[in-house]
């Protein structure tokens, strides 16, 4: 979406959560679904909290996804995701399970079976 | 018989003459003699004494004169003691012995240049590997905080990297005091940016606070980018360093006729004049730097600085105390040295503080609809533009209309910005004076509205053309070969 930046980043991760990368919430995976409602930000959020914010008021995002367009890592997006779900300015939603998978040994015997009755 | 005694008489007299004669000669001839001797020995005495104070002289050049001029080109404030004689300067031995201090200060300052020199090559290749190693050592550590999640090995990386700039500031910094290129090339970066990239590499970054007053998307060009955030990292550490650990930095970014002005203020002590006009000289950048002058442990900082405005047309002047009690140093960036980028297209980095000016610009579009009934139908209506009802349990702060002075800043910018943001999409074209602010309502208000809709759409289309790219690639090469076999197995399980 956004153009790669060429080179290395001149700020680094830890200033946008001024050093802090345990979240204050434990809950937080990489495919939790942010969202924010449309209350008014109060005053003194980081700015790279605001960052996010912004970005939540396009629509609903997961950590991971917000990470990727904020350009900073996973772990920074997490400590700023649990302190604005501290504020109650942002909500989350636990990722959707993955499917369960296809048991691949079940498949390949109904595949047999199958061969066999096509070849009787 | 008569005739003997008058010859007796005559020879007599004639020998009383001459004796007479003789006597007087022997006589002068005696005195002139003793003032010959009294001459002789007056000049002695006095050639004695010229050797004596000739001698002393040199003595006292060597013993003190010669030191002294030696300590007084490292020590400027040392006097040079002058002649034990009073009257010896402007006779010739006077002279001479200028001569002999010229010649030796001479010397000595050639021989400092030329150690120093070595010196500084010494540390110039020293440092700039560990500065590559250091670049190398991020690297790692950046790509190890993308790719591990683990709280515990995050904020251990975090600290790594943050110790990892500090080093890599310090080296870098020694680097260019030696005269050596800052080490790295960037592209084109926001202002903003490389003031909160100058910011995090020292340690007590907490403690600065940045307030943007640019024009979203004010650039620097690409060759002034490092320099500039090496300039504001070693004024911000001077700033912190002379403060006390419980006030504030504060950096406003303005511009001002001819580019960009960054001010750093700090509460601290200050400087004293001297401190101030030696400051000065150094961050000036017209004299060529000695290590030697730089003190031990060698202060870097400022001749760093000193070095970089005179390489890269920067200008900074340290020269007048700051509002707030310490100094204020102020970095200006002329015109040529700046450029734009598309904010939009390319965004300043997530930590750098927003601009007063785009809250303002978003803000004022806000506005205007909310006397006229809101327009556009956005889901987050009910945050009204209108500053009314916001539900902050603070004091009823008084939206300023003006841009907040730097010493108010603090809490009332920082209101304002939180305050702005929340509903960027209420913004109509409705008519704005400035054709400058309309064009970027244009461009912030326009394609976010289609965005709210559309984003997780969007992010999965994106996702599954991702998808759908990554499997035709993959089949024509699976499929070229065992490609009957294939359509048959399908063709059965279809079956």
């Amino acid at each position: 979406m956004t153009g790669r930046l060429g080179g290395r980043p001149l700020v680094p991760a830890y200033l946008s959560t001024g050093g802090v990368a345990r979240p204050s919430r434990p809950h937080l995976e990489r495919l939790t679904v942010l969202t924010r409602d449309g209350s008014a930000l109060p005053a003194g959020l980081p700015a790279a909290e605001l960052a996010l914010m912004e970005l939540l008021s396009g629509g609903a995002l997961t950590v991971v996804e917000a990470a990727a367009l904020l350009r900073l890592p996973f772990s920074a997006v997490r400590v700023l995701a649990a302190d604005l779900v501290d504020r109650d300015l942002v909500q989350t939603r636990a990722p959707i399970p993955p499917a369960e998978r296809f048991d691949p040994d079940l498949l390949k015997r109904v595949a047999d079976g199958l061969r066999a009755l096509k070849h009787r | 018989m008569i005739e003997l005694p008058e010859l007796v008489a005559g020879g007599l007299a004639a020998g009383t003459l001459s004796a007479l004669a003789l006597g007087g000669s022997l006589l002068r001839s005696r005195r002139q003699k003793a003032a010959l001797r009294a001459e002789v020995t007056e000049l002695r005495d006095r050639l004695e004494s010229a050797e004596g104070a000739f001698i002393s002289e040199i003595e006292h050049l060597a013993a003190r004169r010669m030191p002294a001029a030696a300590a007084q080109l490292a020590h400027p404030h040392l006097r040079v003691p002058g002649p034990i004689r009073q009257n010896t300067p402007g006779t010739p031995i006077g002279i001479a012995l200028e001569y002999v201090l010229t010649a030796l200060r001479e010397e000595l300052t050639a021989q400092r240049v030329r150690i120093d020199a070595a010196a500084q090559a010494g540390l110039r290749g020293a440092t700039r590997e560990i500065q590559a190693a250091l670049y190398r050592l991020q690297d790692a550590l950046r790509g190890l905080e993308q790719r591990y999640d683990d709280p515990e090995l995050a904020q251990t990386l975090f600290a790594l990297d943050h110790e990892n700039e500090q080093s890599l500031r310090r080296a870098q910094v020694a680097a260019v005091v030696c005269g050596a290129w800052v080490g790295l090339a960037r592209e084109e970066s926001h202002v903003v940016d490389a003031v909160t990239g100058g910011q995090a590499r020292l340690a007590g970054y907490h403690r600065v606070r940045v307030h943007n007053h640019l024009e979203p998307g004010t650039a620097l060009v690409s060759h002034a980018v490092e320099p500039a955030a090496i300039i504001v990292a070693e004024l911000l550490d001077n700033a912190l360093r002379h403060s006390a650990p419980d006030t504030d930095v504060i950096v406003n970014l303005e511009h001002v006729h001819h580019g960009v002005c960054v001010t750093v203020d700090d509460a601290g002590l200050g400087m004293t004049q001297d401190e101030r006009a030696r400051a000065q000289r150094l961050v000036a950048g017209s004299n060529p730097i000695l290590l030697t002058d730089l003190g031990d442990p060698p202060r870097m900082g400022l001749a760093a600085i000193g070095q970089l405005t005179r390489q890269f047309d920067l200008s900074v002047d340290v020269s007048s105390p700051s509002p707030y009690g310490g100094v204020r140093a102020v970095l200006r960036v002329d015109s040529h040295l700046l450029g734009r980028i598309d904010p939009q297209e390319r965004p300043p980095s997530a930590s750098a503080p927003r601009s007063t000016r785009e809250r303002a610009a978003r803000r004022e579009p806000g506005r205007e609809p909310a006397g006229s009934g809101t327009p556009t139908a956005e889901p987050p209506a009910p945050a009204a533009p209108v500053p009314a009802p916001q539900p902050v349990p603070k004091p009823a702060p008084a939206p300023a209309p003006v841009a907040p002075v730097p010493a108010a800043a603090g809490h009332g910018a920082e209101h304002e910005r939180a305050a702005a943001p929340g509903h960027p999409e209420t913004s109509d074209l409705g008519g704005l004076p400035q054709r400058r602010r309309r064009t970027r309502t244009d461009a912030s208000g326009l394609p976010q509205p289609p965005s709210a809709v559309r984003r997780p759409e969007e992010a999965a289309a994106a996702l599954a053309a991702l998808q759908y790219g990554t499997a035709a690639a993959r089949t024509p090469k699976r499929a070229s070969a065992p490609d009957p076999q294939r359509t048959d197995d399908e063709g059965g399980a279809a079956r």
